[in-house]
């Protein structure tokens, strides 16, 4: 197939009124569960996948990319006007979005984190359509030893980054395999974990396990400490952004999209150190660095192309190889098995019009960010007046719709709720719960490939060494785990010199 | 006990779930068929290199939590009335799972609402009261009549 056949295989699919709105509406939502404090584009993207169990796969995928964008955006509005940002990728943007709300900018501020977020999105949607074929037509050479040592760097990675301490990340890790071994085996059909319950034995249910870690520790949060949100909201001012301010910044939100493509692409990095990363760079760079995080708009911009410049990029890895590099995309790789499509090289081949579709999908929806962007800006006032003693009870009830629908089954909900605790003691101790959903996700694929590989070999291990490309990961694996023990060395030595 | 390091705590913890895993859960609870010849490809290998790598990580927990100094955020937390709280929701938790069959899951669902909404100690009682009469239904109406999904009715009042 050309890559004219396959555009217009895309276009065929995407071209109809049904998936440009779905994808309207899901930037729409995204939006304002993202301005929503309290709610974030994780919890937004989660309790949005039932609902489209009854769509077509493209479009429900379509909708959740739009509330992953609208959402990442939309966290910015609380950042900038009531100093809480709406989701974690948003920290950044207070440093000088709030300080500007402050002196009457907060329109221009706003203004400039749209502008932003649509030109970092933009070129991560391209980065996207660059790379992840070639990764994919890459990947379509590497076999059970080669996957499997893929998917164990992406845990180590994961495990290392998500949260502050290696071993706790390496434990959360070792509790989602442990917990992805429950079901009938792979290869023999026996029983592990099961007890005897039918409903155990094609494994505890993927959704069930992610709503339960991510929605339902944060209403149990709320249980444990009800308050509600103190900050106070800013009004817009009259001063816009002008084009001439976005010029002065273009160099660095064009440095704060690539920034968040390359970091983006690695699996487990996600966008909050992207943001950050990002921001360190403009104001290293900036000949206004001293008024970095007194109200300065390069701020702003360099924060959200930062975070933004991930959302296109995060797909690289889910496309091509079919791992996820962070927990949104855990959950949209969730949305794509519940439809029965398996991203992956082999996706690339098979269903070339929907990975064409998504990719005309993805541009467009930049287009929608910046128009839903521009009225959501109006808006937050009604946004930020939801109150949470009423918002996160809908959320409790929502989860229990949503887990109910995907197999009519009531254990499905007790599973969650188990979750929900599980994560909540998790989020109670500093144990990072993207590690544990990424390894449930992972477990059945790295114990598959691992046994094939043993198959292939006659049980010998040398296998996982058999080539450049294992040897590759392996010394990525390697590399990664010395660099956070060194991190971590170093961030006692601190704690220590400062105590 | 209270002088150690809420790392060690975990590391403990990983270590005795590691080893219930080894001693007690996988030789019951994971059935593996007598003629598989070489122990790397049974069921029980990838559960028995998981719980041994478990308490390897609970080791290392419980040994460098003994000599960290990190000040774990949620540590002094502690909020009045807190756990009273989290006790009631667990059993508004299980009530609501038992209720979804014999009640239904729309009214289970607005008792549970309203029961939430004053455990958070809501500032809009009557805009929960409202949401909670308003939310259920207008779910149940997007996944019965929608989505096509069969939710619980219970044994008392049906909906259309």
């Amino acid at each position: 197939m050309s890559l004219m056949d396959s555009i217009l295989a895309g276009l065929s699919l995407v071209g109809n009124f049904e998936a440009f709105f779905a994808l309207f509406a899901g930037v729409a939502i995204g939006t304002i569960a993202g301005a929503i404090p309290g709610m974030s584009a994780t919890m937004a993207v989660a309790l949005t996948l039932p609902f489209t169990f009854s769509m077509q796969p493209i479009i429900a995928i379509l909708l959740l990319l739009g509330v992953y964008k609208g959402g990442i955006f939309g966290g910015s509005i609380p950042a900038i006007l009531i100093k809480t940002p709406g989701t974690p990728a948003s920290s950044a943007t207070v440093l000088d979005g709030y300080p500007l709300a402050e002196k009457g900018q907060a329109g221009k501020a706003l203004g400039m984190a749209l502008w932003a977020s649509c030109t970092a999105d933009l070129i991560s949607n391209l980065a996207l359509i660059l790379f992840a074929g070639w990764l994919a037509s890459f990947a379509l050479n590497f076999g059970p030893p080669e996957f499997f040592t893929l998917i164990l760097f992406s845990l180590t990675i994961i495990a290392g980054v998500s949260g502050a301490s290696l071993l706790r990340g390496a434990l959360s890790a070792m509790l989602g395999l442990l917990l992805a071994t429950v079901g009938l085996d792979l290869v023999y059909g026996t029983n592990r974990f099961t007890f005897g319950d039918p409903s155990m034995m094609g494994g505890l249910n993927f959704i069930a396990v992610l709503i339960g870690l991510f929605a339902i520790p944060e209403v149990l949060a709320m249980v444990w400490d009800p308050k509600p949100h103190k900050g106070q909201t800013r009004g817009l001012g009259d001063d816009k952004v002008t084009f001439a301010e976005y010029r002065r910044c273009f160099k660095s939100i064009v440095r704060g999209s690539f920034i968040g493509v390359f970091l983006g692409s690695i699996p487990g990095i996600g966008a909050a150190p992207s943001a950050f990363l990002s921001y360190s760079e403009a104001r290293r760079k900036s000949p206004n660095r001293d008024n970095f995080g007194k109200g300065e708009l390069e701020g702003v911009a360099a924060s959200e192309a930062g975070n933004n410049g991930v959302a296109g990029a995060t797909l690289i890895p889910l496309l091509a190889l079919g791992v996820p590099g962070d927990v949104i995309t855990a959950i949209i790789i969730g949305a794509f098995m519940v439809h029965g499509l398996q991203p992956g090289p082999m996706m690339f081949i098979l269903n070339v019009d929907i990975i064409y579709g998504l990719f005309i999908g993805l541009i467009v929806s930049s287009v929608f960010l910046f128009f839903i962007g521009s009225v959501a800006i109006r808006g937050f006032k009604y946004v930020a007046d939801i109150p949470r003693g009423v918002l996160f009870p809908g959320v409790l009830v929502l989860c229990v719709y949503g887990v109910f629908a995907v197999n009519n089954n009531i254990f499905d909900v007790g599973v969650m709720f188990v979750m929900g605790w599980v994560g909540f003691v998790m989020l109670r101790n500093d144990i990072p719960a993207a590690p544990f959903l990424i390894a449930f996700i992972l477990g059945p694929l790295l114990e598959d490939n691992f046994r094939q590989a043993m198959l292939m070999s006659g049980s010998s291990p040398a296998i996982l060494f058999r080539g450049p490309i294992t040897w590759f990961f392996w010394g990525l694996t390697v590399l990664t785990v010395i660099a956070i023990i060194r991190a971590g060395i170093r961030a006692t030595r601190t704690l220590k010199r400062r105590a | 006990m209270q002088n150690l390091h809420r790392q060690t705590l975990i590391g403990l913890f990983a270590v005795v779930a590691g080893l219930f895993l080894m001693i007690v859960a996988i030789p019951n609870w994971v059935s593996s068929p007598s003629n598989v010849r070489n122990i790397i490809l049974s069921p029980v290998f990838w559960p028995y290199t998981l719980s041994a790598l478990t308490i390897v990580i609970g080791l290392g927990l419980t040994v460098t939590g003994h000599f960290s100094s990190e000040d774990m955020s949620q540590e002094k937390a502690e909020v009045p009335g807190g756990y009273g709280r989290l006790a009631i929701m667990a059993v508004v938790m299980v009530i609501y799972m038992f209720g979804l069959p014999r009640l239904g899951m729309v009214w289970t669902s607005m008792l549970a609402f309203v029961a939430t909404a004053f455990l958070v100690r809501t500032s809009h009682p009557r805009t929960a009261v409202i949401c909670a009469l308003c939310v259920p239904l207008i779910l149940y109406g997007f996944f019965a009549h929608v989505a096509s999904v069969a939710i619980p009715q219970g044994n008392f009042v049906r909906l259309p």
